[in-house]
């Protein structure tokens, strides 16, 4: 009481200035419509959060839906388990770091090696190599997979063909019948997301066309019915994502066809172009000269232009004659980009027609990241675009998402769901979220 | 293959002055009333007030005041319910006025000292808006030589000389994440000058009503001083530093009239109107030494508004030795709602005061003032950050002025 005495002014005083501090009334938050005690993610690398070329426990940190249920927090949601990496095998599978810049300005990257979580490899007949990591045993709301098709979720041997997924399964491949889709369901939910389909379209991409194949629509149609019937069979709510235009992501414009024939032409002013083997029609390819409308992937090493390739006419330089083209691998030409954009445009309709039949809120993420392409993005005073490293939201891989990056997304997510269930789950402060990291 | 180029807002530390910039914290006499004294005789802050009363003043004046305010900004963020808060930093706005002239002369000169534009926020590093502004701490003191003349009885006239001194102390975070992940970081620090002046009326009506008119000049003030960047040191040359900047900022004339009312010896009574001339600031415009691909000269559109105040205020002296003074008044708010920042979140605004004077000699008088002002709540995009939020602000300001007069 002694003290309450001596200091009772100054009491007095500090009440009077934490009483007087102004007091924005926020909005009560609510859940709406939508039940959000265990929330689910349903989805590909994207989903589990997967960055700079890789898998590690940073980037599983920031996953756009890890993000979504923090949030969801303060509206009725539950814990959500990731598929974490220990801390001891944080690199995960290991991923790219940004190491400085030439003097050209090209970035130096260099792959992080240690403390991985891989534990071996296996050889699948008929399949290839796998490499396995260590198993995941706790467990899971985020069921991200990097790599799933949505071609692949009820494939029962699955499991032993992906690593990121055989380590979440019980049983070491080659010994593993669970597909996807039943390993989701096991659990009951009561709201999930779902963004699968970027694989179907985005693997045929990157690939250049060459080390894989688009998955037919209708296919895609029937198990995107499927998959969504089952997830709402018991009454749970949700949010799908449509599929972007994979020619929106700097993987394939960042190295031009106009860049490396300038390249080739300071060294030699009589070069016209480059030869690509470029798709005719069906599976018919030929070489041709390549154009602006082409696009090259982000891996191309541009020092193979011009080095001296076997030929039954003798040695000619790579990339320079219709005999030596750049092979088909790199690039994505204009009738491979024609053939994609349609698939995605009917995958984008099915997973749009599918969601409003089942009452689901949509993320239409082919128009977000087009009109980021088109008009870039500024948020919170950071100006976003499309570009290689200095657009701030794709990683160094130029496929997947800073952590700022997930963050736009997550909170494009919260405002589908929120506009759907009328629920208000407060946006997160995507200024809090680093870029990519410069050295 | 690709140049590298940084994409990066253009950075400019936006030294946005806005109506929350005008401390209105000219003597306390004054503030205790409302801030009303363009058309009333209180004592030497008549030179700010209306340099055109000061020939008026019956007597010869030193005084000194000071007004420490406490400035308590909240943002809350659209679509979310996170709020962030300003730090409690205590600005210290301070007054000074000397008044003198033969007795019984008819002129007066006087000098006045005074803050008329500043500002003190610090909204820390980690708050969602530290792209646009983690804190800034600007002062400006006006020095104003000013010379009175009564040419009748019931009319008077004066101007005055305003040479403006600025500091400036800026820092804002670059949206660029080293190799542990952390922001990169700009501090602007640098000095500024300005020159403008002041000239007002004053009348005694016949029926004893005061009438006062005057204007304030703009100040058209230019700042310079150094530029310093740290991000991660591979894209360090983008930010060439240490770099100087230069920036001119309009600084707003205002017109004035006020009226003094005296119902009974007891009792004055003063009402002013202003008029802020806002609407000089379209433009903000921002050069720095060495340029490069990011760092570059630019100009933002600020596109504000003329603002308005109106005042009211009484002042009751029941004794010889006590004066009881209380007041308000509003005022509407200079930048429009897309041009909003985190620098001073302007809005309209309420504002009650009250005031305390005690003579405690036949020389001395002390005046003691309170002054709480309340920014409304203001949800506003900003059109260049797309910083997006509602922002709500309390101002608490005590006062406390010495005068000599003789």
């Amino acid at each position: 009481m002694k003290f309450l005495k001596q200091h009772y002014y100054i009491i007095a005083g500090l009440l009077l200035i934490t009483a007087c501090k102004p007091d924005i009334k926020t909005p009560k938050p609510t859940n709406g419509g939508a039940d959000f005690s265990r929330y689910i993610s349903i989805g590909n690398s994207l989903t589990a959060g997967y960055a700079d070329g890789g898998l590690y426990l940073a980037g599983q940190m920031n996953s756009y839906p890890s993000i979504v249920a923090k949030q969801m927090q303060t509206v009725g949601g539950g814990v959500f388990n990731q598929p974490l990496f220990s801390s001891d095998q944080a690199n995960g599978s290991g991923y790219l770091q940004l190491a400085g810049f030439s003097a050209a300005g090209s970035p130096n990257l260099t792959t992080v090696t240690s403390n991985l979580a891989v534990r071996g490899q296996i050889a699948v007949p008929g399949f290839g190599n796998v490499t396995l990591y260590t198993k995941y045993t706790g467990d899971i709301e985020n069921y991200g997979v990097p790599g799933i098709k949505l071609l692949q979720i009820t494939y029962a041997p699955y499991g032993n063909l992906n690593g990121f997924y055989e380590r979440l399964l019980p049983q070491d491949s080659p010994n593993n019948t669970m597909p996807y889709l039943a390993f989701i369901t096991a659990k009951p939910f009561t709201f999930f997301s779902n963004w699968l389909g970027n694989n179907d379209a985005l693997g045929y991409a990157t690939s250049g066309g060459a080390g894989d194949v688009l998955t037919d629509p209708n296919t895609f149609a029937a198990l995107d019915n499927l998959l969504i019937g089952t997830l709402t069979a018991k009454g749970a709510k949700g949010v799908v994502a449509t599929v972007p235009d994979v020619t929106s992501i700097p993987y394939f414009n960042t190295v031009t066809v106009g860049a490396i024939v300038a390249g080739v032409q300071q060294a030699n002013p009589s070069v016209k172009g480059i030869y690509i083997n470029a798709l005719v029609s069906g599976t018919t390819y030929a070489p041709r000269l390549a154009t602006a409308s082409d696009l090259i992937v982000l891996t191309f090493p541009t020092s193979k232009i011009g080095t001296p390739v076997t030929t039954p006419f003798g040695p000619l330089p790579y990339g320079l004659t219709p005999y030596t083209p750049v092979d088909n691998q790199y690039v994505l030409d204009e009738n491979e980009i024609a053939l994609t954009r349609e698939h995605v445009v009917a995958f984008n309709n099915t997973i749009k027609s599918v969601a409003a039949a089942h009452g689901l809120a949509v993320f239409d993420a082919y128009t977000f990241l087009n009109n980021v392409k088109k008009y870039g993005l500024v948020v919170d005073g950071v100006g976003f675009d499309s570009s290689y490293i200095s657009g701030g939201i794709f990683s160094l891989d130029g496929v997947h998402l800073t952590p700022r990056g997930y963050a736009i997304v997550a909170n494009q997510f919260i405002d589908a769901i929120n506009a759907k269930y009328g629920s208000n789950i407060p946006e997160t402060n995507v200024a809090a979220y680093p870029g990519v990291k410069f050295p | 293959m690709k140049k590298f180029l940084l994409l990066v807002l253009a950075l400019m530390p936006v030294m946005v002055f806005a109506q929350g910039f005008q401390v209105n914290l000219e003597g306390e006499k004054q503030i205790g009333m409302g801030h009303t004294g363009t058309g009333t005789l209180q004592d030497g802050a008549s030179v700010f007030f209306n340099p055109g009363a000061v020939a008026m003043l019956p007597e010869n004046y030193v005084q000194a005041g000071i007004s420490p305010l406490v400035f308590m900004s909240e943002f809350n963020p659209t679509n979310s319910n996170a709020t962030f808060r300003t730090a409690n930093k205590i600005a210290t706005p301070f007054t000074f006025y000397g008044v003198w002239g033969p007795k019984n002369s008819f002129w007066k000169f006087g000098l006045g000292i005074y803050t008329p534009f500043g500002g003190l926020t610090d909204w820390g590093d980690t708050w969602q808006g530290k792209y646009a502004l983690e804190s800034l701490d600007l002062k400006t003191i006006y020095f104003q030589p000013t010379l009175s003349v009564k040419l009748t009885d019931y009319l008077s006239i004066g101007a005055g000389f305003v040479y403006n001194h600025a500091d400036i102390d800026l820092h804002q975070a670059i949206p660029i994440s080293n190799s542990a992940g952390a922001d990169g970081q700009g501090h602007l620090s640098g000095t500024g000058k300005g020159y403008g002046w002041n000239a007002g009326i004053f009348f005694k009506t016949l029926s004893g009503v005061t009438i006062g008119l005057s204007h304030r000049s703009g100040v058209s003030t230019t700042f310079n001083g150094n530029a310093m960047f740290s991000v991660a040191p591979s894209v360090q040359g983008n930010f060439p530093s240490p770099n100087t900047f230069t920036s001119k900022v309009p600084l707003p004339s205002t017109n004035s009239i006020g009226i003094g009312l005296y119902p009974s010896p007891n009792w004055t009574i003063a009402f002013d109107a202003n008029e802020v001339n806002w609407d000089v600031f379209k433009n903000l415009s921002f050069t720095y030494a060495q340029k490069s691909s990011t760092i570059n000269t630019t100009v933002l559109p600020q596109n504000y508004q003329q603002a308005y105040t109106l005042r009211g205020g009484a002042e009751y002296r029941g004794c010889q030795k006590l004066a009881l003074r209380f007041g308000g008044g509003y005022a509407t708010a200079a930048a429009p709602a897309d041009f909003v920042s985190p620098q001073v979140p302007d809005a309209n605004r309420v504002y009650f005061t009250g005031g305390i004077g005690y003579k405690l000699a036949r020389h001395l008088n002390i005046d003691a003032s309170f002054e709480f002002e309340h920014l409304l709540a203001r949800q506003t995009t900003n059109a260049y950050t797309q910083l997006s939020g509602t922002y709500e602000t309390n101002v608490y300001i005590p006062g406390i002025s010495l005068s000599y007069h003789w």
